[in-house]
């Protein structure tokens, strides 16, 4: 197997605070490799490390082959990176379809894109992902009239259509009830195999639905990595999550 | 819903447009010199709705563009000027570089004062037209790009824009020897195409800026449905996920910020045509300020409102500001009606009449479902 995303001794210092510090980890291609760690870890600011929200003060991360430190967000995501936010965010004042129109287009040139269509390979894949992601009744409507839960599935959606070679999930399932969990459960594991998959989770219970691997973090330190049943038994892992009553 | 709401459109559009080609029938020449200059504000509604109201950009110096523009194509104009080809038709010379000239100076454009060259490539009427547009859509690429590649938004890009316009103002001012400061460009020759004289007070002149009106509003009409006006849409809605959507948007905020200016500069030449002169106030800040408000009250999120809004304030201007119980008054009813707007119609006329439509349209939706009940009944 090849390694999708490398990532290898990053960190980076808020002035003395150090939130991530000489963390390294591996992805595989089509892996899907959960992140878990206590609140304050450091998983959100990783997430910001990777995709270039926040800028590294050392280590090196690298998409396939090519490494992509400290580059603009929007390269990175050029390079096959792509994100999902802890807070959904979509465009709220354009229709579901609109959405997903903007996140399926082909290149992000501004030039490249003064016609008003999309290629027909892109329409259908809009459809498909629309239906997918349980929304395609819904496409004219206006994003900011979704619910919280519908909302994470549209930008899981426009995710979908974007089709980055990785994808970033933080909580994906935050703030949804438990059908709205399964659904979602079921759209991430649709997505296993063709896209290499960092999640960023809290509910356990949607971890074993979905993980292959787990990777924990403490204090922005790489704690244990393993499987669930190796992560659960792990004495490290445990006495971590003391202070927060162990891993539920 | 979005069916009713395209057919208005359409029909708003359609109805301007023949409003506009109609005037000259119910205008005398004066009246119509005053709508051209109108229809030139309209043009730079449609600027502001464009970087304002779809890019989210709000530039309080959007009279350096129009400024840029007006003052490319007045000084070849001015030299197109008979005063100025008093010299001779081969080396024009424009008459306040003559008044101010130092004694013994050759009058000639290259040497007159230290920088009147600068002049010379204007004797080019055409020169001036396309600098009309260069310079403006340049100065804006590079003020863009400064700000934008910085992730500069909100109220910072209204500091910096509104600064530079002053600034420039101050350097135009400043380099009286060439911008007659002050005064400005005037005593302007007649823009001439193909032997033909545009005088202000033709209605062919009318129609070059009514045509050019309609032109404008169909290419923005044309770039904000295409799909890199949609990009710009959910730029302004959320920056941060366009960008990691892999949009560089920098390069989408400085492209319609150029366009805008463009259109800003290319008004600028419309009304130097129409008005016959270029002056630093057009730089001034009330004038900026103005187009905003414009904008404003017309509904900065249509393009075709913000259009509107510009005319028909100018409209009631002229006419009220000339009755003369309201001579003094008229700035202060002008400033209650923005405050108005903004309060109770924040998306402006263009907002409230979409509302109407969406009412009368879902009103007439009820009654058509209704309708089968009745019979019904009546069965």
């Amino acid at each position: 197997m090849t390694v999708a995303l490398l990532i290898d001794g990053v960190g980076v210092d808020f002035g003395g605070f150090k939130a991530v510090d000489g963390f390294s980890m591996s992805i595989d291609e089509g892996e899907l490799m959960v992140l878990l760690g206590a609140n304050g870890a450091g998983k959100t600011t990783l997430m910001d490390l990777i995709s270039g929200k926040t800028k590294a003060t050392e280590g090196h991360i690298y998409i396939d082959e090519t490494e992509i430190t400290n580059w603009a967000p929007h390269r990175i995501v050029q390079q096959g990176l792509g994100r999902k936010f802890q807070i959904p965010s979509v465009f709220r004042e354009l229709s579901l379809r609109q959405n997903m129109e903007v996140a399926a287009t082909v290149h992000p040139a501004v030039l490249r894109n003064l016609g008003s269509r999309l290629p027909a390979d892109r329409v259908r894949r809009i459809d498909e992902v629309l239906e997918l992601v349980g929304l395609d009744t819904r496409q004219n409507e206006l994003a900011g009239n979704l619910s919280h839960g519908e909302t994470q599935w549209l930008e899981l959606g426009m995710l979908i259509v974007q089709n980055p070679k990785i994808i970033l999930l933080d909580e994906p399932t935050a703030g949804m009830t438990q059908a709205e969990t399964l659904k979602t459960s079921r759209i991430i594991n649709d997505l296993k195999g063709r896209h290499t998959l960092l999640v960023v989770e809290h509910d356990m219970s949607f971890v074993r639905e979905i993980a292959h691997h787990i990777t924990v973090m403490h204090l922005g330190k790489f704690l244990a990595s393993g499987t669930i049943a190796e992560i659960e038994t792990n004495e490290d892992v445990r006495r971590a999550y003391l202070g927060s009553g162990g891993i539920k | 819903m979005l069916d009713h709401k395209k057919k208005f459109e359409l029909l708003s559009y359609v109805l301007l447009f023949a409003a506009i080609l109609a005037m000259p029938l119910f205008m005398d020449d004066f009246w119509l010199n005053r709508i051209a200059k109108y229809l030139v504000y309209g043009m730079l509604g449609v600027a502001i709705s464009l970087s304002w109201g779809y890019a989210g950009i709000l530039n309080l110096g959007q009279g350096l563009f129009f400024g840029a523009g007006a003052y490319m194509l007045a000084m070849s104009l001015k030299l197109a000027s008979p005063t100025s080809l008093n010299q001779g038709a081969d080396k024009p010379v424009p008459d306040f570089m003559l008044w101010n000239a130092e004694p013994g100076a050759v009058t000639d454009l290259c040497c007159i004062n230290s920088g009147s060259f600068l002049w010379i490539p204007f004797q080019s009427q055409w020169f001036g037209v396309a600098m009309g547009l260069v310079v403006p859509v340049l100065l804006a690429l590079g003020l863009g790009y400064a700000m934008f590649a910085q992730r500069i938004s909100g109220v910072f890009v209204s500091i910096i824009t509104l600064a530079t316009v002053l600034l420039v103002r101050l350097l135009v001012i400043d380099a009286q020897p060439i911008t007659n400061g002050f005064n400005g460009l005037t005593d302007l020759g007649w823009f001439t195409v193909g032997g033909f004289e545009f005088d202000p007070y033709l209605v062919q002149t009318y129609y070059l800026v009514a045509v050019s009106l309609i032109i404008v509003l169909l290419l923005t009409h044309w770039l904000v449905n295409t799909r890199a006006g949609l990009i710009l849409q959910a730029l302004r809605d959320d920056a941060n996920r366009t960008s990691f959507l892999g949009f560089n948007i920098a390069l989408y905020q400085t492209f319609f910020f150029a366009v805008s200016a463009g259109i800003a500069g290319f008004a600028g030449m419309l009304y130097v045509i129409a008005a016959e002169f270029a002056s630093p106030t057009f730089m001034d800040l009330t004038f900026s300020i103005s187009m905003v408000v414009w904008a404003a009250v017309g509904g900065r999120n249509s393009l075709i409102g913000a259009c509107i809004g510009a005319v028909l304030i100018n409209v009631i201007a002229a006419s009220v500001s000339e009755t003369e119980t309201f001579v003094e008054a008229w700035k202060a009813i002008l400033g209650f009606l923005f405050v108005g707007v903004v309060l109770f119609m924040p998306r402006g006329l263009a907002g409230f009449t979409g509302d109407l439509v969406d009412r009368l349209a879902r009103n007439g939706k009820a009654k058509q479902d209704l309708a089968p009940g009745d019979n019904a009944e009546k069965a």
